[in-house]
């Protein structure tokens, strides 16, 4: 039996080389989207005015920096980066730091509402299903998770604002309704009934793949495990089907369901940008997707390294908590 | 867990059938949705009329258009022209900004001057470099004399969109806070921003002119075509701007809801370049591309009828619109007549640069130039992108034949032209819009004649005059067609409202009836 000494010392190794890992990843991020800036159309154009000679563009354009080099450019983004300064908005004229963080917490409850349903869901039918296969309920709900894998998101929201919204008028189509400032720039849509009516279709929207596969993995795992021959036995030991399939059967399929629920959280903060413009959300992806029409350069690559980090950190702590979870995954080079 | 997990799912669907009930409306807001979300709230930050639409309710220039487009005073009772290169201005007195400040001449010299800087605040620095100074006349500070380096005969034209800050506590905050918060003099009072939600704005009880009716008002933006149309038919919002031409039946069978049009602004042509030795320098091909293209089913297929044609670029309130050109008939035969007199009996390539994300249809409508042409076997490549990368294209000068919409903000031709059609003069600032480098002497030296002319009536004739040239004698453009401004308002709250020609949204003019 090893000591615990060396194993936690293997297990920071394993850490340290995460992190360099993530960092040139970040790194490896910053980079592109410092290329992809070059395609992306002249942010000077606009800032400059309609009107605006040659002459006075050019004049911006050197106010901006954006005469220099590429690569010293590039230099001083990172300079100032690594002292937490993404520079200001060209379009607003305010830290862009300030400007994501005032609008990722619409993003963030967006993204936390979407995963509830998409976990209580996703669990309840995968385990209903998992227990009849072959009854025509679970037929149904196996057929309605294709769709939810398959359809996109667009499709999803504007097909959901039709029924819910414009045919039935149970939901509001679009917004955030009424919020509540709660701390600093935080406001809630939680505290309102108006403001959580306005989170629902949204967030089904959102969470409809992740439901998807959640309830799809649910079933797989219980199916897997309802045959193991100690579900037999607690069958057997005449324990009452709740205790059976719940706490026994559903606490051993859930790992890899909890796993990918880790993991996607961070990609429905990063990757709401669709459903945020079908509903007009005024989270952090929809910031985004209006930098990009206004080619708000700085604003563009502080989201994205935001997001990256979220994404890298997540993804090193489920790996990390993985070892709690599952005692037989060691990390090190000699496993 | 299996309760755990039932309750949450459970009390999801219980709020949201209570919450789904109670969202209707219950206060007289006025809210309009838009299409596009506003940019900023410096009032200098942004010369797209989205947002100087938006910064008209809260900020005033020192003139002011009304619904028509029809020049008129503002913080400026009146001006005149004293000579060549000064303009005269009695102020308005008495008006306070909405923090209390009185408005002083030290005001409209300090908005005036902040023009001339190239970040981060203007975005009128073409215009900020025609104002040489602002001063008081014989220590009068309510009037003012402005002086132009050069003599600009459109200068008082552009003044309702310039809007006058307020000097003291735009000095004293920082250019973020400036941009977020707007103090001005204006009908409405800004109340609340969030970019890309909603702006919120209530009546200035203080207004020197008359108090709005509607006290509280909102812009939202909603950027998805049919998010914007589902807000408009739940009652979500009372007007919507730009019905997406493809949803317009749509709109039309709802009969919860009316439909407002009018002609709009704006005019989409195409650019056509002249390069020696390429086959659009012949004047002949030039005409027969513009015979070739039917414009009128492009208005039925691509439009669905919500465009007018076009036989010019500027529409009829600006200065230099003609009434007397006329748009050169389709005309197949003919068509084929001037190719085989130009020398391409056979037709040629040429290639087709447009936006897709830009003006109404704009991409469809470049695929159907693109198959008419081809009719005479005129073959032409599609190149078709983001305006993002479209406009550094024309910038460039590079395109030989591209889409692109115009509309005069000042309302002048001899302006427009000097963009959009003059050859390309880096130093004079010429031709910054010219995508394909159009270069002819004749046209350049009726338009520097024209600037020369000080009497309003005279030079309107000359600009008329250098109109019908480009149009009629060298194609300089190919004009398609004027969009359509279109608007949806929710019946049944009674509002009175008048689409304006500059599209701006200004709620003093909108009211509910009794």
């Amino acid at each position: 039996m090893e000591s615990l000494a060396p194993c936690l010392l293997i297990m920071l190794a394993y850490i340290i080389r995460r992190l360099i890992q993530g960092i040139a990843v970040l790194l490896a991020v910053s980079v592109i989207c410092f290329a992809i800036f070059q395609f992306m159309g002249d942010p000077v154009l606009t800032l400059a005015g309609r009107y605006a000679t040659q002459k006075q563009q050019e004049e911006v354009r050197k106010t901006l920096g954006l005469d220099k080099p590429l690569y010293i450019q590039y230099f001083i983004f990172l300079k100032n980066a690594l002292h937490g300064n993404f520079g200001m908005s060209y379009v607003t004229h305010i830290p862009v730091l300030g400007l994501i963080f005032e609008r990722l917490p619409a993003s963030i409850e967006l993204a936390i509402t979407a995963m509830i349903i998409s976990l209580s869901l996703g669990i309840i039918l995968g385990v209903v299903s998992s227990l009849n296969p072959n009854s025509i309920p679970s037929r149904i709900v196996m057929t309605g998770s294709l769709f939810g894998i398959s359809l996109p998101t667009f499709l999803i929201g504007i097909l959901l604002i039709m029924i819910f919204a414009v045919a039935l008028r149970l939901l509001p189509p679009f917004g955030r309704g009424e919020v509540i400032k709660v701390a600093g720039t935080w406001r809630t849509g939680f505290l309102t009934s108006n403001g959580f009516s306005h989170l629902i279709l949204p967030a089904f929207t959102l969470g409809m793949y992740q439901l998807a596969v959640i309830l799809r993995l649910t079933r797989g795992g219980m199916m897997e495990v309802l045959r193991e021959d100690y579900i037999r036995t607690a069958w057997a030991k005449g324990l009452s089907r709740m205790i059976v399939v719940f706490k026994h059967a559903l606490r051993n399929a859930l790992i890899p369901v909890i796993t990918i629920a880790g993991l996607q959280f961070g990609e429905l903060i990063a990757f709401s940008t669709v459903t945020e413009t079908i509903f007009q959300w005024p989270g952090a992806g929809n910031l985004l997707l209006t930098s990009i029409y206004e080619t708000d350069h700085p604003v563009i690559i502080a989201y994205v390294m935001i997001t990256s980090f979220i994404i890298l950190s997540l993804n090193i702590l489920v790996d990390t908590l993985y070892v709690f979870i599952n005692p037989k995954i060691r990390y090190g080079k000699h496993d | 867990m299996r309760r755990l997990a039932l309750f949450v799912s459970l009390a999801f669907l219980i709020i949201g059938l209570v919450g789904g009930s109670t969202f209707a409306k219950t206060q007289k807001t006025l809210i309009v949705a838009v299409g596009a979300p506003p940019r900023t709230m410096n009032p200098h930050g942004s010369d797209a009329d989205c947002n100087l639409g938006v910064m008209s309710n809260i900020f005033e220039g020192l003139l002011h258009r009304d619904t028509a487009g029809k020049l008129g005073p503002g913080l400026a009772t009146s001006w005149k022209r004293i000579d060549d290169l000064t303009w005269r201005f009695i102020l308005r007195k008495g008006v306070k900004f909405h923090n209390g400040n009185d408005f002083t001449w030290e005001d409209v010299k300090f908005s005036l001057k902040r023009l001339k800087k190239p970040y981060p605040v203007s975005e009128f620095l073409a215009f900020g470099g025609i104002i040489d100074s602002v001063k008081t006349v014989n220590g009068d500070p309510w009037t003012i004399d402005i002086k132009t380096p050069i003599p600009v005969p459109y200068f008082v034209q552009n003044l309702h969109q310039i809007f006058i800050m307020d000097k003291e506590s735009t000095e004293a905050r920082s250019i973020g806070e400036v941009g977020k918060y707007p103090i001005g003099t204006g009908p409405y009072k800004f109340v609340e921003w969030v970019k890309g939600a909603y702006l919120k704005l209530t009546a200035n009880e203080n207004y020197w002119g008359k108090v709005p009716p509607i006290k509280n008002v909102e812009f939202k933006p909603i950027t998805e075509p049919s998010t914007r149309i589902a807000a408009l038919a739940t009652g979500e919002v009372d007007i919507l701007q730009d019905i997406p031409v493809e949803l317009f039946d749509t709109v039309a069978a709802n009969s919860d809801l009316e439909i407002v049009t009018r002609p709009a602004r704006r005019a989409i042509y195409l650019g056509l370049g002249n390069k020696p030795g390429s086959p659009t320098n012949n004047v002949k091909v030039r005409k027969a591309m513009y015979m070739a293209i039917n414009e009128d089913e492009i208005i039925e297929k691509v439009m669905f009828g919500h465009a007018f044609p076009a036989s010019q670029i500027p529409d009829p309130p600006t200065t230099g619109y003609n009434s007397e050109i006329k748009r050169l008939p389709y005309d197949p035969k003919r068509v084929k007549e001037l190719l085989a007199e130009a020398g391409y009996p056979d037709g040629f390539k040429i290639k087709l640069t447009g936006p897709n994300d830009r003006y109404v249809r704009d991409e469809q409508i470049c695929e159907a130039v693109a198959s008419q042409l081809a009719k005479f076997g005129i073959e032409v490549e599609l190149d078709t992108k983001p305006k993002a990368i479209f406009f550094p294209e024309v910038d460039e000068h590079i395109l030989d034949f591209y889409l692109i919409g115009w509309f005069d903000g000042s309302c002048d031709f001899g302006r427009s032209f000097t963009k959009l059609l003059h050859s390309v003069d880096v130093e004079k600032g010429y031709g910054g819009l010219n995508g394909s480098a159009y270069s002819d002497v004749v046209l350049d030296k009726l338009l520097e004649a024209s600037a020369e002319i000080i009497k309003p009536d005279l030079r309107a004739k000359a600009l008329r005059l250098l109109n019908e040239v480009a149009m009629e004698e060298k194609i300089a453009a190919i004009p398609l067609h004027y969009q359509e401004d279109s608007y949806a308002v929710y019946k049944g709250r009674g509002i009175k409202f008048t689409p304006r020609a500059d599209t701006w949204i200004c709620f003093e003019d909108i009211s509910f009836e009794k």
